[in-house]
């Protein structure tokens, strides 16, 4: 166990260490995704502090709350963008020109292959801000250190990234039988849209079913809500056990279906 | 104990079928036609560790599809395959660790990075002592002359010399098992021959498995002991290349030189194929050799005469050519 652990983590910092490599060699390109994310966080800092220039709370939100729920929003979906979604976009590209058999031949997981194989380094720095962010809110708020509260957002963060991940593969999956994916992108912002707010929103005779589906039967809204809330608000054992449920099944789940989905792999003609 | 055992396997897709223009696109919407495509139809046969086979077809006949189901990339609908002791789709670590897929037509390699990156990539993947990876790498390099290309970015690479990296990508992990799909295609003669004579080679050395499928006679001339033909997806001729023309060659050529000028009707003698000089071809069915032939000696006068079996190339095309048109017809 330990010894495949091993060999999969060396592995994947070899794939990032070539990605690297490749993405150096294009600096102009590198530079401009770097810059373009750097100034979309800048819009969306100088928005909100617009938008709290005129009141104190938003949804329930002080302002430095807000803010550590846009860094942790910024940072599970920099991880998102870094890590998988490259991969995930090119999937269907792979199974068009049946390129996917390079990857099923090899003595290695396939679904780590499949989603693993490149990093984005272009939206890593996301991941720098998001925690930078994070780290001046809490200084804001003069925020008391608290191991559990750290244990838990951390271990919430993890499960957020992780579901996030899994509606990826969830969506990416798809393409073995769509063959052509561009919806892929489209549900994907879908996804992230509904993470990026605090699920106070969702209040209503419209938006509170809404909230209620997207908590507890898709649940979109924990990614970024619990781990912020367990950090800076207050603690619910509830919503993080919910939390730590539904990666486990989303995890097995997303992970069968994509498996389901190789074996109508159909391998394009040569 | 064969290495490969294949019983029954078949292969059948469905495939929709779009209807013309903008509304039957509109009407697809709702409604969709498919048709079942019988890309491989119950094919068996069984290949001992050691052998060189050589699939041949005509385009659609179902010799990638079948290395495909052989390689785990593809689920059969029907049948029973055992590559190396496994199940081929079953797709265990330990069975891919012991075969390689090349195909001529996709690459596996970096484009952007050199050869040297992808081979190191390939070596943490397989799990390759790095011991053995610089012995065989070193090997590999040498049967294949580009010892001196490993360090430049794939892209910069010619066909054939992207070709033989390929090669070196798929041979590094030691496979005992080879497949090769169509590996020298779109490469000019000196670089098929280059190919051929590594493939050979490290085939001598190693005594690994092969099995090919290529358009090039030559490549199939060059490497292998046996030939499968497929058509429709149905295995039609299973046995040494030389029997093809026997089992399919129903004609035979009989070369005359005439003392002299010869006759203008020598084609009721049968097929007049040449007629340059003092010199003729003429095609006969083979029962009918020893009477034409008898004829001819009877009202001619020769200089020479022999009876040859006519080109394989000529021999396979006409099956091919037999096989679509059945099929068109059915």
């Amino acid at each position: 166990m330990i010894r495949t652990f091993g060999k999969y983590a060396r592995l994947l910092g070899n794939l990032a260490r070539y990605t690297l490599t490749r993405e150096l060699a294009f600096r102009g390109n590198f530079l401009v995704k770097v810059s373009v994310e750097v100034l979309w966080l800048g819009i969306l800092i100088a928005f909100f502090r617009t938008v709290f220039a005129k009141t104190n709370t938003l949804a329930g939100w002080t302002e430095p709350q807000y803010f550590f729920f846009v860094g942790c929003f910024f940072a599970v979906n920099g991880l998102i963008e870094t890590l998988f979604m490259e991969n995930c976009n090119e999937f269907a590209e792979l199974v068009r020109t049946g390129d996917l058999d390079f990857l099923l031949l090899k003595p290695i997981d396939e679904q780590f292959l499949v989603t693993c194989r490149r990093v984005d380094w272009g939206t890593a720095p996301n991941v720098i801000m998001g925690f930078i962010l994070m780290g001046i809110s809490l200084v804001q708020m003069g925020w008391q250190f608290d191991a559990v509260r750290v244990a838990i957002f951390l271990l919430t963060f993890l499960c957020g990234t992780i579901i996030s991940y899994c509606f990826m593969l969830l969506l990416t999956s798809l393409s073995v039988w769509m063959v052509r994916n561009q919806s892929l992108m489209e549900m994907w912002w879908l996804f992230s849209s509904l993470a990026r707010y605090p699920k106070e929103i969702f209040a209503g005779p419209w938006g509170a079913p809404l909230g209620f589906i997207f908590t507890f039967l898709i649940p979109i809204l924990v990614v970024v809500n619990v781990p912020s809330n367990a950090m800076v608000r207050m603690l619910e054992p509830g919503i993080v056990l919910l939390t730590v449920v539904a990666t486990v099944i989303l995890l097995w789940l997303s992970r069968r279906f994509f498996q389901k989905a190789l074996r109508s792999y159909r391998s394009a003609s040569s | 104990m064969p290495i490969i055992e294949v019983e029954g396997l078949t292969k059948t897709y469905r495939v929709f079928q779009k209807r013309d223009g903008v509304r039957g696109a509109f009407q697809g919407l709702f409604k969709r036609e498919y048709k079942d495509v019988h890309a491989v139809e119950g094919i068996s046969f069984s290949i001992e560790p050691g052998e060189m086979v050589a699939f041949l077809g005509p385009n659609g006949a179902g010799k990638t599809t079948t290395l495909k189901m052989l390689s785990g990339l593809i689920y059969p609908s029907a049948g029973a395959a055992s590559v190396l002791g496994f199940t081929p789709w079953e797709r265990e670590d330990a069975f891919r660790r012991q075969f390689a897929l090349v195909m001529g037509q996709k690459n596996q390699l970096w484009w952007d990075l050199p050869a040297g990156d992808s081979f190191e990539l390939l070596r943490e993947i397989y799990g390759i002592d790095r011991h053995d990876f610089r012995a065989t790498l070193a090997e590999l390099t040498e049967i294949l002359g580009v010892e001196a290309l490993t360090r430049q970015a794939v892209r910069e690479l010619s066909l054939g010399e992207r070709m033989k990296m390929e090669l070196i990508a798929a041979l590094l992990h030691r496979p005992r098992l080879l497949l090769l799909d169509e590996p020298t295609i779109g490469l000019d003669v000196v670089a098929q021959v280059a190919i051929q004579k590594c493939l050979r080679a490290y085939h001598e050395r190693r005594g690994v498995t092969m099995i090919l499928t290529s358009h090039y006679m030559r490549d199939v001339e060059a490497l292998c002991d046996r030939v499968l033909v497929i058509t429709h997806g149905s295995l039609v001729y299973d046995g040494p290349l030389s029997g093809i023309v026997d089992r399919f060659g129903r004609f035979k050529l009989i070369r005359l030189e005439f003392e002299g000028t010869p006759p203008d009707n020598l084609d009721r003698y049968g097929d007049v194929v040449k007629h340059e000089g003092p010199l003729a071809e003429i095609r006969v069915e083979r029962s009918e050799v020893a009477a034409v032939l008898g004829s001819i000696l009877e009202q001619q006068t020769l200089a020479d005469v022999s009876v040859v079996d006519p080109p394989l190339e000529e021999v396979i095309a006409k099956v091919f050519k037999e096989a679509r048109a059945e099929n068109d017809a059915a």
